[in-house]
């Protein structure tokens, strides 16, 4: 019989400052019943995190529970034994984090992973367990679990490292599982289908689900119940449709509206403006071993005109990354031309070189977590010889303030940043150099909602102010709506449509294209919410 | 895997190749004519007998092309014929060979040492990261590192071999004599290795994973032991190859000191002695061997890391 969490009236605070503790929750009371999805939701700093690090009683070192409890059936986890804990840990309430790759020891096999929980919760070895592992990872849709069982965590794509994460979560056979943003940082059909396996695992055996997560349209077509975070205190409860159709705080109506991003406001370009950006057949495969090779890219052409938004759009491993990656000359083409025209005398070079700029995904992996920022910035001026040291510095505060970031910051390591923080310093370093192109690889997919929105609105504004041509490669159908003025889809490495944006929505005509504008239709009725792009769960 | 081997051996081969030719460039590049400085190394005395030398000039084949006399040379070496010495007139290779034997006995000892002092101290410090024992441990490893071996060596001498008579002083007789020559070779990887597994402990325990792990269940020693040492030690691999072949040509010095019949000790006898076939023989010999171990330790690391081994070559 599944039991259910209960947390009542829980405070938590920092233990390094014995003077004063700092709080971090306050008074956080929330259950989950047996087969119930609860969905908590806050902006990041809120304490959700430290809310499900609590129930499994893994909290870092420098934080404690102070009062408060926390009961999964009958067994109080802040009172409980090591010995109890471990029991309970991966056997009665699992755990999935954010980023289901780093989450995996990169030496092991994704079915070392899974023998673990087997062996401790449900005394499987040998090859009753190496069943077990298979039916397990077929359990969760991966397409071929035996292969799986055998690959290291880096050989699988984010979407099937959820899924295998997924798959040892349960593998303990927990009543409850917590799930910390588990598709943040994947696509939104991935997204969809990790969902609607969490769901149809609650309906199944009558799964508790915690689901925690920054963007409300995320979970809205699932969750029962709404919890909303805020400074660590839970500010508003309710059943899902109250919640989202009659939202009391502020903070909800905020969540609200940054997971909702209008139509593009930016119309038309004309096609007559310059280009600034050609691809011309652009190709490329990478060696698998033995001789194979995966075409990555095949025969892409397109360009980019001035003052022009571009969307990319595709799914992982579509090679949209690739390519800009090669633009920018970070990938070497096996055939095809890539031709940045500059400026004023509309001279071609074949090396794109400084003029075109490339902010990358991870703001975290960006920068050297050594370096100050500062230094990481002045990095690309020191070529430049004639720039003095004062002048240099001059410019990185000026640019440092053009994305609306104190230069004080600028002292810090990037490990005292938060990610919307970092992923406008990388904008800004991009923007030293005067580039007529910036080209932004999901930029803004590791980031929550409200930062999201705010990095948006920068570069919407930095292509007002500047004149910034724009290539916004992205999963996410929102995105590419809100900001762009042309979208270019690519599928299996080949460019298969190329629209106006509001063309494109209204009338896709690729196969792949109706698809991807199919699961974008919003699911659940919301009321200000033209986010809801959720695949329905009967589809997947 | 086979493109890497493949690639790795050309490598291996090549810079053994280019080592010996460096080598056997040694009496080219000293001043005088070789043929003198030999029959100048056998005869007692100035006089020397010109005719000699023109016969020995000949018979050595030193008017041929210098790449011709290189091919020569190395065929013979190959064939495990590395000359005679110029002062004992005795095969090279019986005088190398019994060296090296000594030398890889005191190498592997001393890393062995070292290996188990760093895994002792170093996942001891790195689990205690910033606390009290960390600090002792940080500090000490770190101060050995300055001290340099010709000094530790007649200190540990004086204490152990003088004051407490507990060893020998010097002389490659009996396990006892290992003892010192081991401890003072051992000194310095093994603070290197002990400041290595500290920082890979300290890595491996911030990874991300190692929460996800206790997430499922397994206690914080077990995690330890699963997750995170495993993960630490890889540093060590890397360090441990380029030690091996450090301490083989760093060995002299101790061998010096302690007098021990090994590979520096005879390099270093050459050199001042002129003996040239003995020189080229054991940098050779020494060379090939550091390639080889440094290759290995690649080839270790690829098995144990992989990410490493990925399509990407």
């Amino acid at each position: 019989m599944p039991e259910s969490l209960i947390i009542d009236n829980l405070h938590a605070s920092g233990t390094t400052s014995a003077s004063a503790p700092l709080p971090v929750l306050t008074g956080v009371s929330l259950s989950v019943q047996p087969g119930e999805f609860v969905a908590l939701i806050g902006g990041s700093g809120s304490g959700k995190t430290i809310t499900a690090m609590s129930a499994m009683q893994l909290l870092p070192p420098q934080l404690a529970v102070t009062s408060g409890s926390i009961r999964l059936g009958k067994l109080e986890l802040t009172l409980a034994t090591e010995n109890q804990l471990n029991q309970m840990r991966g056997g009665r309430m699992g755990m999935l984090f954010q980023q289901p790759k780093r989450m995996f020891n990169p030496r092991m096999t994704i079915g070392a992973h899974l023998r673990e929980p087997l062996r401790l919760h449900g005394k499987l070895r040998g090859h009753a367990a190496e069943a077990q592992v298979i039916s397990l990872l077929a359990e969760v849709g991966l397409p071929d679990p035996a292969w799986c069982a055998k690959a290291y965590p880096h050989q699988l794509s984010g979407g099937m490292a959820q899924r295998a994460m997924t798959a040892v979560a349960l593998a303990g056979q927990p009543d409850i599982l917590i799930a910390d943003e588990p598709t943040s940082a994947l696509d939104k059909s991935l997204e969809g289908q990790i969902l609607s396996l969490i769901d149809s695992q609650r309906r199944d055996r009558g799964l508790g689900v915690l689901y925690i997560t920054h963007n409300i349209a995320t979970v809205a077509a699932f969750a029962d119940r709404i919890f909303v975070m805020k400074n660590g205190r839970i500010i508003e409860s309710g059943p899902t449709a109250q919640v989202l159709s009659n939202p009391q705080s502020d903070e909800t109506k905020h969540l609200l509206n940054a997971s909702s991003l209008s139509a593009s406001s930016t119309g038309h370009t004309s096609t007559n403006a310059p280009k600034v950006l050609t691809v011309d057949g652009a190709s490329k495969a990478f060696r698998m071993g033995r001789g194979r090779k995966k075409a990555v890219l095949s025969n892409v052409s397109l360009s980019l005109h001035r003052g022009e938004i571009l969307g990319i759009l595709g799914q992982s491993g579509s090679g949209k990354s690739t390519l800009a990656r090669s633009i920018v000359g970070l990938e070497e083409l096996d055939s095809g031309h890539i031709t940045h025209t500059s400026g004023g005398n509309g001279s071609e070079s074949a090396a794109v070189g400084p003029k075109v700029q490339l902010v990358f995904q991870e703001p975290h992996d960006s920068f050297d977590p050594r370096m100050k920022l500062r230094t990481s910035l002045e990095a690309p001026l020191l070529r430049h010889t004639k720039i003095t040291a004062a002048d240099r510095r001059e410019r990185v505060e000026r640019v440092t303030n053009e994305v609306g970031l104190d230069s004080r910051l600028l002292d810090h390591r990037p490990g005292q940043c938060s990610g919307g923080q970092l992923q406008r310093m990388a904008i800004a370093r991009a923007l030293l150099l005067e580039p007529d192109v910036l080209i932004c690889d999901e930029a803004t997919s590791a980031l929550d909602a409200l930062s999201q929105r705010r990095i948006l609105d920068l570069l919407l504004r930095l292509h007002k102010e500047r004149g910034l041509s724009l290539m916004i490669i992205s999963h996410d159908m929102a995105i590419i709506q809100h900001m762009c003025n042309r979208v270019a889809v690519i599928f299996e490495g080949q460019l298969v449509e190329l629209a106006a944006t509001d063309e494109f929505f209204k009338t896709p005509r690729h196969a792949h294209s109706q698809e991807l504008v199919a699961v974008s239709a919003p699911l659940w009725p919301l009321p200000n919410i033209g986010y809801g792009q959720l695949p329905a769960p009967n589809v997947l | 895997m086979i493109a890497f081997l493949a690639k790795r051996t050309v490598a291996l081969v090549a810079t053994v190749l280019l080592a010996s030719f460096a080598v056997f460039l040694i009496p080219y590049a000293t001043p005088g004519d070789p043929a003198r400085k030999i029959i100048r190394s056998r005869v007692a005395g100035d006089a020397i007998d010109e005719s000699a030398i023109s016969s020995l000039t000949t018979e050595l084949g030193l008017h041929d092309p210098l790449f011709v006399q290189f091919h020569r040379w190395l065929g013979r070496f190959l064939s495990g014929d590395m000359g005679l010495s110029y002062s004992s007139q005795t095969p090279v290779v019986e005088q190398v060979l019994p060296a090296l034997g000594i030398t890889l006995t005191l190498v592997v000892a001393a890393l062995g040492v070292a290996v188990l002092v760093s895994l002792i101290l170093g996942i001891t410090s790195g689990l205690h990261e910033g606390r009290r024992t960390d600090r002792v441990i940080t500090t000490v490893t770190q101060a050995l590192i300055a001290i340099p071996e010709y000094w530790l060596a007649p200190m540990l001498v004086l204490i152990f071999a003088v004051k407490l008579t507990l060893l020998p002083s010097a002389g490659w007789v009996s396990g006892a004599s290992l003892v010192l020559p081991v401890a003072v070779l051992a000194a310095r990887p093994s603070s290197y290795f002990t400041s290595a597994v500290r920082s890979g402990m300290i890595e491996a325990l911030d990874a991300e994973h190692v929460t996800a792990a206790r997430s499922r269940g397994l206690s914080y020693p077990r995690t330890i032991m699963r997750h995170v040492i495993p993960n630490g030690l890889l540093p060590l691999a890397t360090l441990l190859a380029v030690w091996f072949a450090g301490l083989l040509g760093g060995s002299v010095i101790v061998e010096v000191i302690f007098s021990i019949p090994g590979m520096g000790r005879l390099l270093y006898d050459a050199v001042l002695n002129n003996d040239i076939p003995v020189a080229q023989g054991s940098v050779v010999l020494v060379v090939a061997l550091a390639v080889a171990i440094t290759t290995m330790a690649d080839l270790v690391h690829r098995t144990l890391n992989p990410l490493l081994g990925d399509n990407r070559a």
